[in-house]
């Protein structure tokens, strides 16, 4: 570890910075950021890049902070990955959401939420490079593809009556496909996930629902695009569609639309001043969160996130 | 299945319209219709790749990654074979008549780090040379799927 090492790029931070003698080899953009998951990806969705920088035969790390605040929500989260002869990554992160206008929910039925409460999400995540290199193998279109797997376990606090009551389980694992295509010529990169979850938002409200929610799982499907600016800035945008688990037993029991759950959008800039550090900005849309309790308010606002790899 | 198309519609829409959006308003100079020659151009011909292969390998001789592979080699001779061979690959009037990438490289040791690190030394140099970002990721894909013959160590 010399001097820095490694990459990472962001969103497609491009290639890569002004230079620095590596240990580990990738090159540009081809570590990701770091998803709020834990996984290398977008900022909201896993991609099919192997975290850190590094390349084959070779081992490497990074670590991350993301803040989001909305409206009425704020989360952190922060965690590391491994990346294994770009082959390999796991990944861990742990995720604070505050909940705090969940205590009108004491206003509905005696739940005994807390005031401030917090609810708590650990994330275990696997992912396996299976073929392709996003960056590469610009002749052809092949795109570079993985699979992964997403563990989550959820601690609602004095929320675990309401937990109860919407009949959503603490635990619950997310499998996901992915594949990741860098147009080099054209410096746009493109990522689409397929995730098969039963999560309510992501987890944070736990997994499944009682009936007649929905407790089965579904298909939904997830997109990055990013464009290079230059060695060091790129621009982009996702969209991460996502189960409406609960809204049909909110409606049952008499609160309308109030657990209706919408899709995660974003805008974002990413700044990768050289290989081992990046910085994320972007806008989030994360739609509506529990309306029943924020006034039906869809939720949107900035989001901030820095990395280090190696 | 019908859950899973309605919400793959906007996303599908929204990356669409992000790729429609993109170049319109922040690609610059190289449009897609631009031909090979304006690559070469752009490069500053056949003198601006003379220019850039000098800088080029006295980054590769200084790079502990790349320096061992170019120090023991025949470097001016090289580098005029870098020139011939990435004019070619910019549709410029240059014949490469060196050897293919498979043959020249397979006696060496060269791991997909060192690959990188070379790409990495070149991106300096187009830097160094002024060569806008547009052009240098236009010669890079062209150059890029040349790992599969350069890259021994797999």
């Amino acid at each position: 570890m010399k001097t820095l090492t490694t990459a990472l790029l962001i969103g497609a931070a491009g290639l890569a910075c002004t230079a620095a003698q590596a240990d580990t080899g990738k090159l540009l953009l081809t570590g990701g950021v770091s998803s709020i998951d834990g996984a290398a990806g977008g900022g909201l969705t896993p991609w099919a890049v192997i975290g850190s920088n590094a390349t084959a035969g070779e081992i490497g790390g990074s670590a991350f902070v993301t803040r989001t605040t909305t409206q009425d929500f704020g989360l952190t989260a922060y965690g590391a990955a491994v990346g294994i002869h770009d082959r390999v990554e796991v990944s861990l992160a742990r995720q604070d959401f505050d909940a705090s206008p969940a205590i009108a929910l004491n206003g509905v039925a005696p739940f005994g939420v807390l005031p401030g409460q917090h609810i708590m999400m650990d994330i275990v995540g696997v992912k396996v490079k299976l073929a392709g290199d996003a960056v590469l193998d610009s002749d052809s279109l092949m795109p570079q593809i993985a699979v992964g797997l997403e563990h989550k376990s959820v601690t609602p606090g004095s929320l675990n009556s309401v937990f109860n009551f919407l009949g959503t389980k603490t635990t619950g694992t997310d499998f996901y496909v992915n594949a990741t295509k860098l147009f080099l010529a054209q410096g746009i990169l493109v990522n689409a996930t397929l995730r098969n979850t039963n999560a309510n938002q992501n987890g944070l409200l736990g997994f499944g629902s009682a009936a007649p929610g929905q407790d089965s799982r579904s298909w939904v499907p997830e997109v990055s695009v990013a464009y290079l600016l230059s060695k060091n800035w790129a621009i982009g945008a996702e969209y991460r569609a996502k189960p409406n688990n609960l809204e049909d037993l909110g409606q049952a029991a008499g609160l309308g639309k109030g657990l209706a759950e919408d899709a995660w959008k974003d805008i974002f800039v990413a700044w990768a001043p050289n290989k081992n550090v990046s910085v994320t900005l972007a806008y989030v849309d994360l739609g509506r969160i529990v309306p029943g309790v924020t006034a039906a308010r869809n939720q949107s606002g900035y989001y901030l996130s820095a990395q280090l790899a190696f | 299945m019908k859950r899973l198309f309605t919400s793959l519609a906007p996303a599908l829409v929204l990356a669409a319209s992000t790729l429609l959006a993109l170049p319109a308003t922040a690609q610059p100079a190289p449009t897609p219709m631009a031909s090979s020659s304006a690559l070469f151009d752009s490069f500053g011909g056949k003198a601006g790749l003379v220019k850039l292969m000098d800088g080029f390998m006295v980054g590769l001789l200084a790079d502990p990654r790349t320096g061992p592979h170019f120090k023991p080699a025949n470097q001016q001779r090289i580098k005029e074979q870098l020139v011939d061979q990435f004019c070619m690959v910019m549709g410029g009037p240059c014949v490469y008549k060196g050897a293919d990438m498979k043959s020249s490289h397979e006696a060496m040791d060269i791991t997909k780090g060192d690959f990188n690190a070379l790409v990495e030394v070149l991106q300096r140099s187009m830097d160094a040379q002024g060569i806008p970002f547009g052009a240098q990721n236009q010669l890079l894909a062209k150059l890029a799927p040349m790992h599969r013959d350069v890259i021994t160590v797999k």
